[in-house]
């Protein structure tokens, strides 16, 4: 038993000494100016990944590392090998803006806070929406672009409108992607009011999966991928009613007060002079 | 101390914000934790069923190979090590996320019940390994304890039952130990049949917050506790047969 | 102690390896009555250990019969192993149960097999370990014994099924010098009692002193038989000649 004790202390001592690391990572940002030291060794440590020596977040001729996940048709996804889309398109325009060269990391969901909170990366772009809650961890910019949540049931599905969800009795099986605003809807309006089951999947394509084989009876989707998951699978359709509608924005770091900002001029002078406008429209085609 | 009583309170916001706003805690990582514990005992114990059943037919199979008559009892042997061994080949040379996926889009398409597919995906992905671990330890025990059993009057199974797989239980039981810790950790993968196990439980958190590390760690540490808690139950048992002998 | 009864009979028994490229038995017929205490002798490699291995089956022949009690065990149908319990068997090296008591290694098989009550087993345990001299060793496990009493234990393991022959596979032969005494005392005692026993083994001094009969063997086959006078003072076969000369 003494051992025990030995090992878990120490394992304590370790989670204490990562946790310290994280805090570091997301001081608070009002205390940005007193802690200068630390936002320098944040970016140096992305800095240095790079081999671009020494050189301010936001300074021409830097790096501008963007982390997304590329499963997210059309604001990011593989083209030839390169990722495209939305949300690259407008990074790009920032990084022309601030002139630097930017810098895209694909990586899993789930793990583009952390390289964004860990200073790896300098910003996280993937259709990332503003919530309360969210905003207590990380920053984020002005919006520059709406999505909306569809719902894709099978053919003939009784139902028919986002109303028959929350009907008296409904009791229906959702499916949605893990962390997405989809989940984060659907959790709180439905499977906390008692109203019926969310099941969350990994990808989006998993949850369509589990929607043709009789698993879930709808997913709630981005309306974008929906309509691609649609056109892919038979016997599927999208009600013609949103669940909801959202704002997509960049997130930052807490503490990366300077670079947050520029991106963010940058971004509402492109917004202002119709750049991103002009991105949303070319991949985004009206039905 | 200005920073560190800053730094105790940004963990102390961090932790509250992860763990105790919105029930969190008891939402997602006590019910994933749930979940997990679920998933692994119940996978443990299909996996160590399995694979004894294997192992004795693999290893009856391995031991007879020149002494049994040819006949009918022997063809049927023949073929049951033969599924055996296919059985074996495919859970061990494919990885425990594609056969996860296969059970529940596939076998069991009509099943909405994400953990206990993951209880069978993981008990029969375990039984494997754990076949060849008691094939090793059945294969280990000295001939004679086999012929001094038989010469009793014991038949086969008797013989396997009451003397040859006590003591392989006793000799495998370091890498069962191991075995079940792996297990353990791997149930992890069910996040992908929609199951909320203990990590899912803590990326959830992470994608409802935006806090990357603090439902990580939390995750981590409640695993460490598992596994040593685990590591000692084992060590205990080890010890305890071990004293039988000395 | 003869009576003449013939309990184990062997007969043609053929036993060949890897299909038939080693042959260990060639056509061998013995007989071993009631009450008897028959030696095996023989060079190392003369087959004598295949011989007493196949008499319970632990080495299925390839070829003859043996009739055990009259009923033939060779036969396929036949549930050999209700046939072994009657067969006690002593191993060169002991292949007591580890993972169990000494108490635990006697009991098991009459509780699991003969359903007899733990505590009449145990009892019945108990008297044969005081036989042995062993009683207060009961609850040891046998890495807590020396060879001797492994060895002593593993004899009266196999009596507790009371079997009607007993069959000793060169029991003193994995023991250090000092303790064949022991071993060798507890199945002369046996023998007084009037235990049918076949024993292979390399004690010529036993064999003379205990065995009714004694057979020797080379090469797969019976070479000679006969009481220890006959074989030790007047042996016949240049073979047996030649083996005794080696061994005196």
């Amino acid at each position: 038993m003494k051992k025990i004790a030995k090992l878990l202390s120490l394992a304590l001592a370790l989670c204490l000494c990562l946790a310290l690391f994280a805090g570091c990572g997301s001081a608070p940002a009002g205390e940005g100016d007193a802690a200068p030291p630390d936002d320098a060794a944040v970016t140096d440590t992305a800095a240095d990944a790079e081999g671009e020596g020494d050189a301010a977040p936001t300074e021409p001729g830097g790096t501008l590392i963007m982390a997304t996940n590329a499963e997210f048709p059309p604001y990011e996804f593989y083209e030839n090998g390169e990722v495209v889309g939305i949300d690259a398109e407008i990074a790009a325009a920032i990084a022309e803006k601030l002139g630097m060269t930017l810098e895209i990391s694909d990586m899993d969901f789930s793990a583009i806070i952390a390289a964004v909170q860990s200073g790896k990366a300098d910003m996280g772009m993937a259709g990332m929406t503003v919530t309360e809650d969210r905003l207590q961890s990380v920053d984020f910019s002005t919006s520059y672009a709406t999505g909306i949540q569809s719902i894709i049931v099978p053919e003939g599905s009784p139902i028919t409108s986002v109303d028959d969800l929350f009907a008296e009795g409904a009791n229906y099986t959702v499916g949605v992607q893990q962390d997405t605003t989809g989940d984060i809807y659907a959790t709180g309006d439905i499977a906390d009011a008692g109203l019926g089951t969310v099941e969350r999947y990994n990808k989006g394509a998993d949850a369509v999966q589990a929607l043709k084989t009789g698993k879930v009876d709808c997913v709630i989707i981005d309306n974008q991928p929906a309509k691609a998951y649609v056109a892919a699978n038979e016997g599927l359709t999208i009600l013609d009613t949103a669940y909801a509608e959202e704002d997509y924005a960049i997130c930052f770091a807490k503490e990366n007060t300077e670079l947050s900002a520029a991106v963010d001029a940058a971004l509402q002078e492109l917004i202002a002079d119709g750049t991103v406008q002009s991105i949303l429209d070319k991949y985004i085609v009206a039905d | 101390m200005v920073l560190l009583a800053t730094w105790l309170a940004n963990i102390q916001s961090q932790f509250i914000l992860c763990f105790i706003q919105d029930d969190r805690w008891k939402r997602y990582i006590l019910k994933g934790l749930g979940n997990t514990i679920k998933m692994a005992v119940f996978a443990v114990i299909i996996g160590i069923i399995i694979g004894i059943i294997v192992a004795i037919v693999r290893s009856t199979h391995d031991k007879t190979a020149d002494t049994a008559h040819k006949g009918f009892g022997r063809a049927i042997l023949n073929i049951v090590n033969g599924i055996c061994h296919v059985y074996l080949t495919i859970v061990r040379g494919t990885p425990v996320i594609v056969q996860i996926m296969i059970y529940y889009y596939l076998i069991f398409a009509s099943s909405n019940n994400g953990v206990l597919v993951g209880i069978i995906a993981f008990g029969i992905n375990s039984g494997a390994y754990v076949a060849e671990i008691f094939r090793a330890g059945i294969m280990s025990i000295d001939q004679g304890q086999f012929e001094a059993g038989r010469s009793l009057g014991f038949n086969y199974v008797q013989t396997m039952r009451h003397i040859i797989v006590p003591q392989a239980f006793k000799n495998v039981l370091p890498a069962l130990g191991n075995e079940f810790i792996v297990l353990l950790k791997e149930t992890s993968v069910a996040g992908y049949v929609a199951v909320m196990d203990l990590t899912k439980g803590a990326y959830i958190i992470v994608g409802r917050t935006y806090t990357a590390f603090m439902p990580l760690i939390g995750a981590a540490l409640i695993y460490l506790v598992i596994v040593m808690f685990l590591e000692w139950l084992f060590h205990k048992l080890e010890r305890r047969l071990r004293n039988d002998e000395r | 102690m003869t009576n003449g009864e013939v309990l184990i009979r062997v007969e043609g028994l053929e036993k060949h390896f890897k299909g038939g490229a080693i042959k260990a038995l060639n056509g061998v017929d013995a007989e071993v009555h009631k009450g008897e205490v028959v030696v095996v002798i023989g060079p190392s490699g003369s087959g004598k250990s295949t011989f007493l291995r196949c008499l319970n089956l632990l080495e299925v022949p390839t070829g003859g019969h043996i009739f055990f009690e009259g009923t033939d065990i060779t036969n396929p149908k036949i549930n050999i192993n209700i046939h072994r319990q009657k067969m006690g068997m002593v191993f060169q090296h002991f292949n007591l149960f580890p993972h169990m008591t000494v108490l635990g290694n006697m009991t098991i098989a009459p509780i699991k097999l003969l359903k007899q009550s733990k505590a009449d087993a145990e009892a019945k345990a108990m008297k044969l370990l005081e036989r042995v001299n062993l009683a207060d060793r009961a609850q040891a496990y046998p890495n807590q014994l020396s060879g001797g009493q492994k060895q002593r234990i593993a004899i009266v393991r196999a009596l507790c099924m009371e079997p009607d022959v007993m069959l000793f596979d060169e029991p003193t032969s994995a023991l250090d010098p000092e303790m064949v005494g022991e071993v060798l005392e507890v199945m002369k005692q046996l023998a007084a009692t009037g235990m049918t026993m076949v024993v292979v083994t390399h004690e010529m001094g036993f064999a003379r002193e205990v065995g009714d009969r004694v057979l020797f063997m080379d090469g797969g086959l019976l070479v000679e038989q006969g009481g220890p006078e006959e074989i030790f003072g007047s042996p016949k076969s240049e073979r047996l000649q030649a083996f005794l000369s080696k061994m005196l």
